[in-house]
């Protein structure tokens, strides 16, 4: 993956299994947001392919990886502030609904019925995210901890089967940071979904993660658990420079 | 929010639109009045309902392509035409009832807005207005270079009443009748699509095209179905109009009714089916009012002329629209929605 003269990611090669929580952290420029970008379909590889359950996704459009089951938070909000949250995690239903035009006009019978189960689904998240008191509010007056926690739900409503997160936790406080972390253990321990997780956090990343991917100017330098990954000279060459120690 | 001691207790009574008894009275009651209308009120009332009636099932078209899916569109009168004409054409030369004419109109339109909705796919914002200016003028070319058998071109088209079993709609309060059963219909249906999970896509693309691809949304088939339903209402829109008036011409439906559309839309509240009848109700009584006091003001002050005072209706209503988009871009709708908010919550702040 290159930008003009610019090699984003230069032979990367991950693979995250089953029921993992994958973290890729690395100094800034390192390719991590590119890395999101190619896998969730944002971005084309010019060379190499993301495979997914063993279909090539690299070659879909965005909204078709999506319902190959990929869902992904963003680094920031990417969401839609003028909605309540309960629309918000609805949308994230879209892909499993199924009420054509003619049906919503009527709206009520089929149509009804179809956003009630959704409704339902859509609640169970909204506990398990602890979001019941602000359920009809419009997001875009809500703070950022919670904005992101929205974020999170509307990814989960999607039902993926694997989940990105890009930079979750930028621009948290410790007590935010905390619940995200809580929120996520979760996820995992409800859905059984394999997480991959870009991070600059490193105690959030050490406690987390299974496994840890460093990327620095585009390549993969190291992989491994966390304890490994705090050892190895390469990483913290990459991070500190060399001669510090 | 509701008011206190309302609590949903299903989730079929936490999404109703009709949320207290109150609403459900006052919604009684505007339909009985909608009703009584024809009997109570004169022959000029009568025919400004109606236009009303018409009018509101052209925004709402444009408040769902505009002000839900954000895709702004300056030809929805050619929309409203296309409609018309080709219910004209359907009903003349086929000789097809109403009831199958005026869907029929509906779906000229979607089709003809459809083109466009193509390319909304491509371009957003200003470029998109002018764009859709383009379906104005190619409506005007069209109708007029057409052979005249096909549309009549520059003499426009002459209607039989509608009929059914035997009763044409030609009285006022008949054809009153027939726009009022279709436009709750279209109201309805409004709410209905806005509440499903189309509506959220056309709101979602709105706010954040690149997070509701994310969510599985195809943008571009969403962009182009908000046109495709937008276009549909100013074609039903346009069937009615030309059942009513049982004269169709392109002079009718300009850029100039466009605007006029889109003022509504903004006056009445982005966003909000109630608020494009809002819209509907107060520019079009603002406007007629001006046309029942402009001939007595010019008898009171002859020195300033019909051309002035006329003219100066246009200037009032330009102020108008210039004054909500400083003032309250968000429309009449979310003023409303304030002061309910505040009233609910009285005497806290929040």
């Amino acid at each position: 993956m290159a930008f003009g003269g610019v090699v984003a990611l230069d032979k990367v090669s991950i693979s995250v299994g089953a029921d993992e929580l994958l973290a890729v952290i690395g100094p800034n420029g390192a390719g991590k947001t590119s890395l999101m970008n190619c896998l969730s379909g944002f971005y084309r590889p010019q060379q190499g392919e993301v495979r997914f359950n063993g279909a090539v996704i690299s070659s879909m459009g965005v909204h078709n990886i999506v319902r190959a089951g990929l869902a992904r938070t963003f680094q920031g909000t990417h969401i839609f502030s003028n909605m309540t949250v309960i629309e918000n995690i609805m949308v994230g239903r879209h892909i499993h609904m199924k009420s054509s035009i003619p049906s919503a006009f009527l709206y009520f019978g089929a149509c009804r019925r179809e956003e009630m189960r959704h409704r339902e689904v859509v609640e169970e998240i909204i506990e398990l995210l602890e979001i019941e008191s602000i359920r009809h509010q419009p997001v875009g007056s809500l703070g950022y901890g919670l904005r992101k926690r929205v974020d999170l739900g509307r990814a989960l409503a999607q039902e993926p089967s694997i989940l990105l997160m890009d930079e979750p936790m930028a621009g948290m406080n410790t007590e935010e940071k905390e619940d995200l972390a809580r929120f996520i253990l979760d996820v995992r321990e409800a859905r059984r979904i394999p997480v991959v997780l870009v991070e600059h956090d490193m105690g959030v990343v050490m406690d987390l993660a299974d496994r840890i991917v460093v990327l620095d100017f585009g390549r993969k330098i190291a992989e491994g658990t966390p304890r490994e990954i705090q050892e190895n000279p390469a990483v913290l060459k990459a991070y500190l420079g060399e001669g510090n120690r | 929010m509701d008011p206190a001691g309302v609590f949903a207790t299903s989730f079929e009574r936490d999404q109703a639109l009709v949320r207290t008894r109150g609403q459900w009275v006052a919604l009684l009651l505007l339909l009985i009045a909608m009703i009584a209308l024809p009997h109570v009120l004169g022959p000029r009332l009568v025919a400004i309902s109606t236009n009303m009636l018409i009018m509101a099932v052209v925004v709402i078209g444009l408040q769902i392509n505009m002000g839900y899916a954000g895709q702004i569109n300056l030809g929805q009168a050619a929309f409203m035409g296309v409609g018309a004409y080709a219910t004209g054409a359907l009903a003349i030369k086929f000789n097809l009832p109403f009831w199958l004419s005026i869907p029929l109109g509906g779906c000229a339109a979607a089709l003809f807005g459809f083109i466009f909705g193509l390319s909304a796919v491509r371009i957003k914002g200003f470029y998109l207005a002018l764009t859709t200016i383009a379906a104005q003028t190619l409506f005007h070319f069209l109708i007029l270079n057409l052979p005249q058998s096909w549309f009549g071109g520059s003499n426009g088209l002459t209607l039989q009443p509608a009929q059914i079993f035997g009763f044409s709609f030609v009285s006022d309060t008949s054809i009153y009748y027939l726009c009022l059963a279709v436009t709750a219909a279209m109201v309805f249906g409004a709410y209905g699509i806005v509440r499903s999970r189309h509506g959220r896509a056309f709101v979602a693309v709105n706010d954040d095209d690149v997070a509701s691809g994310l969510m599985g949304i195809n943008v571009v088939r969403t962009k182009a179905t908000a046109f495709l339903i937008g276009a549909f209402y100013a074609g039903i829109g346009g069937a009615l109009w030309a059942y009513y008036v049982r004269f169709v011409a392109v002079d009718q439906f300009t850029l100039f009714h466009s605007i006029w559309f889109i003022a509504m839309v903004i006056v009445g509240g982005l966003g909000s089916i109630t608020g494009a009848l809002i819209g509907v109700f107060v520019i079009k009584a603002i406007q007629e009012s001006f046309v029942t006091l402009g001939p007595s003001i010019v008898a009171q002050f002859p020195g300033l002329g019909g051309d002035v005072v006329f003219a100066l209706m246009n200037v009032f209503l330009g102020g108008i629209i210039a004054a909500f988009l400083i003032f309250e871009p968000r429309g009449l709708m979310h003023r409303w929605n304030i002061m309910k908010r505040s009233y609910r919550l009285w005497p806290f702040p929040y």
